[in-house]
C-alpha cells in the first residue's frame, strides 16, 4: 500500500515499524484538524471539521454511482456488551478509530477491517448514566486517541498500541456526572463538557492540554459560578459566569442549576470561538425556579484561549419541558445582497430552527422545523419564544391530594424535535439536512410517587407518536428562508447523524438498520443497505488509495428504547448489534 | 509450566467464587438450597444502609441480617444507586436489572407499602407494578424539621421560614416542597446542600436556622448535636401531599412464598419490639405501621 516514492524517504527503523503496524505514522497536528473538512484522505475530528458541517468534497460516490456501492468489510465490536453505538469513526493514515458502548475504543485497519487494538475502560459499580451506555466518538491529537468515559474521565491512548498515556478525572461519577460526547481539539487543547442527571450538578466546559491532560481552564455554564484558568500551575480566578449569582434564579438554586453541556461543541476559526450548548435547568419542575435560569438551554460562545463567555443565546428560557439546548451550532456563511453573513445554525430540541450571527450571537431568524409545536406560538424579534402559558406542565404542588390532575400535551416531546443526532450542511445545495422526529408527550401530576423511600408529588409522562405512519423525518431546510425543500419519512424515530457530500448525496442510517443514500436536491432514495441492527451512529467518508470509502456504525440503542409509551412499541422488535460497516464502489 | 497452570486454575476458581452472585431473583426453595439471600439496600443512606470503614451498617442492614438469620441463610447485600424514583429502583434491582449490570436481588428493602401505589395503573390501564409484590411494612416514615432554638423559639407553622433560613438536601422532596408550597414564599430562604448531613453541619455553623428532612434521618443526626439546643419541631406540612407513609419490602411477583416467609419474620420482629430496638440503636424515631394495630387490641 505504501508507494515507492514514500518509502524512499523513510529510515529503515521507520520502515520496520511501518511493516509492523502497516501504517504511516505521522501524528495529528492542529493544522490537520483545522483543515479536516477540506482534506479527503483523513477524518480527524468529530463533525468532519471543527465546524461540524459533516460535508465532504468527495464525489466519486455520487447519485449516479451510489447504486453500485457495496460493503468491503464489517467489524464486530464483540463481547456480550452491545447496546447503542452512537459513535462517529475517525480515520488517519489507514487506521480507523472508533468508540463503542460501555466506554470501549478500537483501532481498525481501514483497508481490511482487522483489529489493531482494543481498549476497555474499567467502569466502577453503581454508575448511573441517564440514557444508555453510549459514546459518540474519539478525538485525535499528535499520537493520541482521546475519549471520555461513562465514569467522567478523559483517557488518552497511544494511537499505535492502545496503551494509556494519560488519564484525568473530569468530575466525580458518584455525584452523577458522566461523559458521552466526543471531545474536540482546538489549538492543542482538548475541550469537553460533562453529562449529568438532576442530582444538583453544575455544568462546566473544560479545556486540557491535549498532550498531557493538564487543566487549562474551566468555565461553569450556570450563572453565579466562578470560572478558573491555570497559569504556570497556579489556579487563578477568571470571572464569574454571568457576572454574579441570583439574577435569573430564585434563592440559591443557581448552586445546583444543571445546564450540563453534555453534547460537546463546535469551533469556528473565522471568529475564533467555541460553541457549546447547555442542558435544561434543575430541578425539572419549572414552577420551583421562576426566571430565565441562565445559562440553561442556551448556546454559549466561548473564547478557546481563556474560557470566557463571549456571547450567549438562550433557546428555551425558564424551560419546563426538558428541552436541552445542547444541539450542535454549525457555523456557515451565506450571501445576502452581496454581503457574506457569518452565521451559525442549530435545530433545537424545542422544535425551532435558529440562524444566529456567530460573531455576536444576534438572532437573525428562526422558524419551526417540526410540524407541531404546542408550547410556544412563535419567536419574537430577538428569538425569544412566545410562550403559551396554558401548555406549560402544571405545578405538582397544586395538585389536589389524591387526584391525577389535568394532562398537558406538549410537542415536541422531551426527546426533542431533534435530539443529539447531528445534522449536516452542504455548501453546494446551501441546505441543512436535519434528522427530526414528530412526537409529543402527555404530562400529568402524579400524587402517588416515591423516591428513595419517600413520598412525593411527581409528574408522569408518556411519549406518543403524532402520526401513525412515521415519527422520523429527515428534512432539507433552506436556512435563508426557513423553507422545507424535501422530506423523507421514517416509521421509527431517527437517532443517527447525517453526512452530505459533493456527490449530491445525503447519507443517514435508521433504526430499522438501513444505511440510506438520498439525492441531496430531491430526497429521492438512491441507496439502501441493511446493516443488520439499527443505526444510531454518524457516517463518515474518506479517500484511500484513490477510492472513496464510507463507514458507519450499526448497533441499536440510545435513549429511545429506554422510554415507554407507544414509541417503545414501535422499536421493540429491533435487535441489538455492534459493528462497523465500510463501503466503496467496485473497482 | 504445570505450576503456573494450577495457579491459573486457582485464580480462576477464586474469581468464580467472587462473581458467582445470583443473576436472577429466585424462589424460596432456591434461596434455602443455595444457603444465601441477596437483599437490595440503598447506597450511602444514613441511617438506613451505609458502609463505615468497610462494614455494612444501618437500620435496613440490621433488618436484612435478621431476615437472613431467621431463614438460616447467609446474607449478601446489593447496594443500590437510587434512580429517579422507586419504580426505576424496583426495575433495576428486583425484576429486570439495570442495563449496566444485568442481575437482581431476591428482596428489596425501603419500598413503599401503599395500596394506591401498588394498584397504580399506567396511561393504557396496565398495572405499573405487576412485576413485584410489595409487603411487610416495617415502619412509618414522615418529615421532620430540626431547628436551632437560639435562633427560633418554636416552629408552630411553616410560615416562619419566610423569615428564617432553612437547609435542605438538593433534589429532595423537602426541596420541592420549600421551593413551591405557598406560591414559593419560603423559596428565598431555602438553602441547598448536597446532602442532609452537610445541611446539619451548616446549621451548627449558624448558616441556617433549621433543616428539613426524613424523620428517621433528622432524629439520627440529632444525637450528634446537643438535643436541647436543637429540638425537633412538631409542625404540620400543609400541601406536601403525604404526611406519613409506610415503608415495606418487595419481592418479584412470582416468589410470593418467599414474601410470606419474610412477612412472618417481620411481624414477629415488630411483635417482640425488635424493630424499635434497631431504630433506638441508631437514635432514630420509630413509628409502628397502622397494619399492626391489632397487636395492641389483642393484648
Amino acid at each position: 500500500m505504501i508507494t515507492a516514492g514514500k518509502t524512499k524517504v523513510l529510515s529503515l527503523s521507520m520502515a520496520i515499524s511501518l511493516a509492523f503496524t502497516g501504517l504511516a505514522n505521522a501524528g495529528v497536528t492542529n493544522k490537520d484538524i483545522a483543515n479536516d473538512q477540506m482534506t479527503t484522505e483523513d477524518v480527524v475530528s468529530y463533525g468532519l471539521g471543527l465546524r461540524g458541517q459533516r460535508y465532504s468534497p468527495l464525489d466519486k460516490i455520487n447519485i449516479d454511482t451510489v447504486k453500485e456501492m457495496r460493503p468491503v468489510w464489517a467489524f464486530s465490536l464483540g463481547g456480550e456488551k452491545q447496546r447503542g453505538q452512537e459513535s462517529q469513526p475517525l480515520v488517519k493514515d489507514g487506521v480507523m478509530y472508533i468508540s463503542g458502548s460501555y466506554s470501549r475504543v478500537y483501532a481498525i485497519d481501514a483497508n481490511t477491517g482487522d483489529e489493531l487494538w482494543q481498549y476497555d475502560a474499567r467502569l466502577p459499580d453503581g454508575i448511573m448514566p441517564c440514557c444508555d451506555v453510549i459514546n459518540r466518538g474519539v478525538a485525535l491529537y499528535d499520537n493520541l486517541v482521546i475519549f471520555g468515559t461513562l465514569d467522567a474521565k478523559l483517557v488518552a491512548l497511544n494511537k499505535d498500541t492502545g496503551k494509556v498515556v494519560w488519564k484525568k478525572k473530569v468530575e466525580d461519577y458518584k455525584a452523577g456526572y458522566s461523559i458521552t460526547a466526543a471531545p474536540i481539539v482546538v489549538k492543542g487543547k482538548i475541550i469537553t463538557g460533562v453529562s449529568g442527571g438532576e442530582f444538583g450538578i453544575v455544568g462546566k466546559v473544560r479545556a486540557y492540554d491535549a498532550k498531557n491532560g493538564k487543566l487549562v481552564w474551566e468555565r461553569p455554564t450556570v450563572e453565579g459560578h466562578m470560572g478558573y484558568i491555570w497559569k504556570k500551575g497556579k489556579k487563578l480566578e477568571n470571572g464569574i459566569s454571568g457576572g454574579k449569582p441570583g439574577q435569573t434564579w430564585p434563592g440559591d438554586l443557581w448552586k445546583s442549576g444543571g445546564a450540563a453541556p453534555w453534547l460537546g461543541g463546535t469551533y469556528d476559526a473565522d471568529v475564533d470561538l467555541l460553541f457549546f450548548g447547555t442542558g435544561n435547568p434543575a430541578p425539572w419542575n419549572s414552577h420551583l425556579r421562576p426566571g430565565d435560569n441562565y445559562f440553561s438551554a442556551s448556546r454559549l460562545a466561548i473564547n478557546p484561549d481563556n474560557g470566557k463567555i463571549v456571547w450567549h443565546f438562550q433557546t428555551t428560557p425558564h424551560d419546563g419541558w426538558d428541552y436541552d439546548g445542547v444541539n450542535e451550532l454549525i457555523p456557515f456563511d451565506y450571501k445576502e445582497k452581496g454581503k457574506t453573513i457569518k452565521a451559525a445554525a442549530t435545530a433545537d430540541r424545542n422544535g425551532f430552527f435558529y440562524v444566529l450571527n456567530r460573531e455576536n450571537g444576534d438572532f437573525i431568524r428562526g422558524f419551526p422545523f417540526v410540524d407541531k409545536i404546542s408550547w410556544a406560538s412563535g419567536l419574537d424579534k430577538k428569538g425569544r419564544p412566545l410562550f403559551i402559558d396554558s401548555n406549560r406542565p402544571s405545578d405538582p404542588s397544586k395538585a389536589k391530594d389524591g387526584k391525577k390532575g389535568s394532562t398537558v400535551v406538549a410537542a415536541p416531546s422531551f426527546l426533542g424535535g431533534k435530539n443529539w443526532m447531528p445534522m449536516a450542511y452542504s455548501k453546494d445545495t446551501e441546505l441543512f439536512y436535519v434528522p427530526s422526529n414528530e412526537w409529543q408527550m402527555d404530562i400529568w401530576n402524579e400524587p402517588t410517587a416515591y423516591k428513595k423511600g419517600a413520598a412525593y408529588l411527581g409528574a408522569g409522562f408518556t411519549i406518543k407518536a403524532i402520526n401513525d405512519d412515521y415519527i422520523g423525518v429527515l428534512k432539507a431546510i433552506d436556512p435563508k428562508t426557513g423553507k422545507e425543500v424535501w422530506r423523507y419519512k421514517n416509521y421509527s424515530p431517527l437517532w443517527g447523524g447525517v453526512l452530505t457530500t459533493a456527490g449530491n448525496l445525503v447519507f443517514m442510517g435508521n433504526p430499522e438498520g438501513y444505511l440510506l443514500g438520498l439525492d441531496a436536491k430531491t430526497g429521492e432514495v438512491k441507496y439502501k443497505f441493511n446493516t443488520g441492527s439499527g443505526i444510531v451512529g454518524s457516517p463518515i467518508t474518506w479517500e484511500m488509495n484513490g477510492e472513496q470509502y464510507l463507514s458507519v456504525l450499526s448497533g441499536w440503542g440510545g435513549a429511545v428504547p429506554l422510554w415507554g409509551g407507544d414509541v417503545a412499541k414501535r422499536v421493540k422488535h429491533l435487535n441489538q448489534g455492534g459493528s462497523v460497516w465500510t463501503f466503496k464502489l467496485p473497482k | 509450566m504445570k505450576k503456573s497452570n494450577s495457579y491459573l486454575l486457582l485464580l480462576w476458581l477464586s474469581c468464580w467464587g467472587l462473581f458467582a452472585t445470583t443473576t436472577f431473583a429466585r424462589s424460596f426453595d432456591d434461596i434455602i438450597a443455595s444457603n444465601e439471600i441477596t437483599v437490595a439496600v440503598y447506597r450511602d443512606f444514613v441511617p438506613f444502609s451505609y458502609q463505615e470503614n468497610g462494614a455494612a451498617k444501618g437500620i435496613d442492614v440490621e433488618v436484612a441480617k435478621h431476615i437472613a438469620k431467621e431463614l438460616g441463610v447467609t446474607l449478601r447485600l446489593r447496594w443500590m444507586t437510587a434512580d429517579e424514583n422507586v419504580e426505576d429502583d424496583l426495575r433495576n434491582n428486583l425484576w429486570k436489572g439495570h442495563y449496566l449490570q444485568r442481575s437482581v436481588a431476591d428482596l428489596m428493602l425501603r419500598v413503599p407499602y401503599d395500596k394506591k401505589y401498588t394498584q397504580l395503573r399506567d396511561d393504557i390501564g396496565e398495572l405499573v407494578h405487576e412485576q413485584v409484590h410489595m409487603f411487610a411494612p416495617y415502619h412509618t416514615e414522615s418529615w421532620k424539621i430540626i431547628f436551632n432554638n437560639q435562633k427560633i423559639d418554636s416552629v408552630s407553622t411553616m410560615a416562619i421560614f419566610q423569615y428564617h433560613n432553612i437547609g435542605v438536601e438538593v433534589d429532595s422532596i423537602p426541596q420541592f416542597y420549600l421551593m413551591s408550597a405557598f406560591n414559593g414564599r419560603m423559596r428565598n430562604k431555602t438553602k441547598h446542600y448536597p446532602s442532609l448531613p452537610l445541611a446539619i453541619s451548616a446549621m451548627r455553623e449558624n448558616k441556617v436556622d433549621a433543616v428539613m428532612g426524613l424523620r428517621s434521618q433528622v432524629s439520627h443526626y440529632q444525637q450528634q448535636l446537643n438535643a436541647s439546643a436543637y429540638p425537633l419541631a412538631s409542625n404540620a406540612f400543609p400541601m406536601i401531599g403525604r404526611q406519613q407513609w409506610d415503608i415495606g419490602m418487595a419481592v418479584k411477583s412470582d416468589y410470593r412464598q418467599l414474601g410470606y416467609a419474610i412477612a412472618d419474620i417481620v411481624e414477629s420482629m415488630i411483635k417482640q419490639g425488635h424493630l424499635k430496638k434497631i431504630f433506638d440503636q441508631y437514635s432514630a424515631v420509630y413509628q409502628r405501621p397502622e397494619l399492626y394495630s391489632f397487636l395492641e387490641e389483642s393484648r
